[in-house]
């Protein structure tokens, strides 16, 4: 090639690679945002659409509020990762009344919710009819769902229906367990505990883990020391409620932890099971603590458990771990502790077994496509790491290990400690899931209530009462294989 | 003409009395088949059903034994039916003579200053929603702080009172709300029938020196009964229906003290879901209120009847 050639084409060359240069600065413009959404839509079908999704939560329930409070958060990830726009939209009913809202709706196959807040026990009775997705599929198709639980109570009250399967219908929005809260300023108190010495003979408990090795009898000399009518002050509150599921949980408590059990769910048999002499006695010990307790206890449920707690009625108080922020306002932060409420019995048999709470996230089935994918994006969204976290921080429960395995949790919220130790299996669980749970929680309300406030005086009758009814409601549905026996005919409250 | 054939057709149209009538019934009646008949039907079919709207199971055809569970189960009807018609009876009783009482003061108190003020406070109850009004008396009653029992204790030195968890009491308390909230209609029923008693007559009672108790059976009662009765029997079969206000106050407890009709079908149809087993409920609910109308509509028109035989 000559000088004169090869100048002339080094010129071509450059003339061709400025042409294409150029021809890929504008393609690079013109092409490269084009290219980036094309990349986005085939990563997120919603990129570039807007949708307005609909929660359903619980009133006056501070866990529900707070996953509707981070729901902005959720919309910014998703806008920045997916490129799409959320919004979202909130209706509530209180505990006693979300279902009968929930179930209306979805029974007309309706999307007016497409995301709802259950009750750990209305699973079966919205899985049953089809009206919640089952979610194996989805968590088998979404990594970031396939986490490690704390526990398998976790498993068992939040996700599982019919009991001890492997399908799953919801995933845990707030974990809860029950615990007790005591006046630690009054326990601190010098003259108070020099009176207590010089009363019972021993030092009151005093620290977390004195709490945690403490018996029902132990505890008792505290609820009668503090008892003092005659100043307004009562030693000890829990639910005796006839409102939704108040009392059973607090007695359930009592019962499971004294070694009886409520049912077989393998058959679903309950006479025989529920209306043991056993299970009577603990009926009776449940209300034989009313003595300890304010006025107007039969009437005490969440809310008014927290009222007399916080205005000072009460030394302590067995409540749920959920409802910490409303136990310990601002003026009683640093006075109150949270501990494992005491076991039942005596010595090496002494145990404590206490009822969970908490509530599922459920996805409603008829979502329509964009629905169920923003569903599911909420969902993976809720249990990164850093969501959690953020849910922790500002008073909620998660239920993932890693996060409840943290080194710090224990110290974010008062009550930490007490939940993260009373979700090991074996201290909580959870009553049925059953579709008919409604009606069996109906009238186990009324027998408890009929009881503790004396309508019904004999603890056995009683409990006979609740587990025929509850028997033929189980053998009506095909539950249970086994029709009440001939007692129940004459069984009344 | 082109314009007029329409006119003149619309004009024989509307001229014809059957279809003017039919044309003029037939929103009503569309309303009143499609929002009353078609479900009062549906409800008395599905009585006959076996139907759980949680069991995901087709409603499966049971005959009557949704009625014979009724009576014969551990929530038999019979509880739930004694203690609604001690509601209803004590309850629509006292807020009859109480309001009869008031109107009467009202009534004869014409040119008392500040009527009209007193007037709208009485019938202040009235207007509120009773889910208002059970929530605030559940806070008055309340043992602890409420203010019924900081006047018992401060007041009068009496011991802290469970009005609505004592067994004994829970029923009354909740009675004395319901006759609070319904008194002042009773008072305006009795008012509306003091109004249609013809001056006239009265005056010429007055003049005759009959007794009171003559002019209020001949004069004033014979007037305004009708009046009286119609209030009487919409307070009984509203009282009959009361659920909103036993809801926030005790849900029907402690035990089943408070529990009336109304609540435990409001329990089975919309807490349970137990369709086929509620409107079997419902269904005799329903026949019971008809029953009641009935004796009501017979007693009203039984004087008309006498005269008529006569």
């Amino acid at each position: 090639m000559t000088p004169e050639n090869s100048k002339a084409g080094a010129d071509i060359q450059r003339r061709a690679i400025l042409k294409g240069g150029t021809a890929l600065g504008l393609a690079g413009l013109v092409g490269v945002p084009l290219a980036g959404k094309a990349q986005a839509e085939d990563a997120h079908p919603l990129a570039g659409q807007k949708i307005e999704m609909n929660i359903l939560g619980i009133a006056g329930w501070g866990p529900s509020s707070l996953g509707v409070a981070m729901s902005p958060l959720f919309a910014e990830y998703v806008k920045a990762k997916y490129g799409y726009d959320v919004t979202f939209q909130f209706q509530e009913a209180p505990f006693a009344d979300l279902f009968q809202k929930a179930a209306t709706s979805l029974a007309t196959k309706s999307q007016e919710f497409n995301i709802i807040i259950s009750d750990s026990q209305w699973l079966g009775a919205l899985a049953q009819p089809g009206w919640i997705l089952n979610l194996n599929e989805v968590i088998k198709n979404n990594p970031n769902l396939q986490l490690e639980w704390y526990s398998k109570a976790v498993v068992d009250t939040y996700m599982t229906y019919p009991d001890g399967t492997d399908q799953i219908w919801g995933l845990p929005q707030e974990g809860d367990v029950e615990a007790l809260f005591v006046r630690k300023d009054w326990l601190e108190d010098p003259a108070e505990r020099a009176a207590f010495e010089a009363k019972n003979g021993k030092p009151m408990p005093q620290t977390w883990e004195d709490f945690a090795e403490l018996t029902m009898d132990e505890f008792e000399l505290l609820a009668d020391f503090f008892t003092r009518p005659d100043k307004q002050v009562w030693g000890f509150a829990q639910q005796y409620s006839r409102v939704y599921d108040f009392a059973t949980c607090a007695f359930n408590n009592f019962l499971w932890s004294r070694g009886g059990q409520t049912w077989d769910p393998a058959t679903g048999q309950i006479e025989g099971i529920l209306n043991t002499p056993e299970n009577a006695a603990s009926l009776a010990e449940f209300k034989r603590w009313l003595k300890y307790c304010p006025p107007g206890a039969t009437n005490i449920g969440i809310g008014e458990g927290v009222d007399v707690f916080v205005q000072g009625k009460v030394f302590s108080a067995i409540q749920w771990a959920a409802v910490g922020p409303a136990m310990i306002p601002e003026e009683l932060k640093g006075k109150v502790l949270v501990v494992p409420p005491p076991k039942h019995g005596t010595g090496a048999d002494a145990k404590r077994i206490m009822s969970m709470g908490g509530q599922p996230w459920v996805i409603n089935a008829f979502n329509d496509e964009a629905h169920m994918r923003v569903a599911i994006d909420f969902m993976n969204w809720w249990y990164l790491p850093e969501t959690a976290l953020e849910f922790a921080k500002r008073g909620g429960n998660p239920c993932d290990k890693a996060t409840l395995s943290r080194p710090d949790f224990d110290d974010i919220n008062p009550w930490n400690r007490t939940f993260k130790y009373m979700l090991e299996d074996g201290r909580s669980q959870d009553f049925w899931h059953d579709p008919k749970y409604s009606e069996m929680l109906a009238i186990q309300q009324e027998g408890y209530s009929a009881f503790v406030t004396d309508q019904a005086t004999d603890a056995q009758s009683v409990m006979n009462y609740i587990a025929c009814a509850q028997q033929q409601i189980l053998y009506d549905s095909g539950t249970a294989k086994v029709e009440p026996t001939a007692m129940c005919a004459t069984v009344s409250l | 003409m082109a314009t007029g054939t329409p006119i003149q057709g619309r004009t024989r149209w509307l001229d014809n009395r059957k279809t003017r009538v039919f044309a003029l019934l037939a929103p009503v009646m569309t309303f009143f088949i499609v929002f009353n008949t078609i479900p009062t039907l549906w409800l008395l079919g599905l009585s006959f059903y076996n139907y759980s709207l949680t069991s995901g199971m087709p409603p499966e055809f049971v005959g009557f034994k949704n009625f014979v569970a009724i009576f014969n189960g551990k929530n038999a009807i019979w509880f739930d039916l004694s203690r609604t018609f001690t509601f209803v009876i004590c309850g629509v009783t006292v807020q009859t003579l109480l309001g009869a009482v008031l109107g009467f003061l009202f009534w004869g108190s014409k040119n008392m200053p500040g009527r009209r003020i007193a007037l709208t406070m009485l019938f202040a109850p009235m207007v509120l929603t009773p889910v208002a009004a059970g929530t605030f008396f559940r806070f008055i009653y309340d043992p602890t702080f409420g203010v019924l029992n900081y006047i018992a204790r401060d007041g009068f030195g009496a011991g802290p009172i469970d009005f609505l968890g004592d067994p004994k009491l829970a029923f009354w308390a909740v009675l004395a709300v319901d006759t609070w909230m319904w008194t002042p209609f009773m008072t305006l029923m009795t008012l509306a029938a003091l109004g249609s008693v013809p001056k006239a007559e009265l005056e010429a009672a007055e003049i005759d020196r009959v007794p009171f108790h003559r002019r209020l059976s001949l004069v004033i009662w014979h007037h305004g009964k009708f009046i009286m009765m119609l209030g009487i029997l919409l307070r009984t079969i509203d009282s009959f229906k009361t659920l909103d206000l036993i809801i926030p106050m005790t849900k029907g407890g402690p035990g089943q003290n408070t529990r009336l009709v109304a609540l435990e079908l409001n329990k089975q149809s919309f807490e349970s879901f137990n369709m086929g087993w509620s409107s079997a409920y419902a269904v005799l609910l329903l026949l019971i209120s008809i029953a009641m109308t009935s004796v009501f509509i017979f007693v009203l028109n039984l004087r008309r009847r006498k005269e008529a035989a006569e």
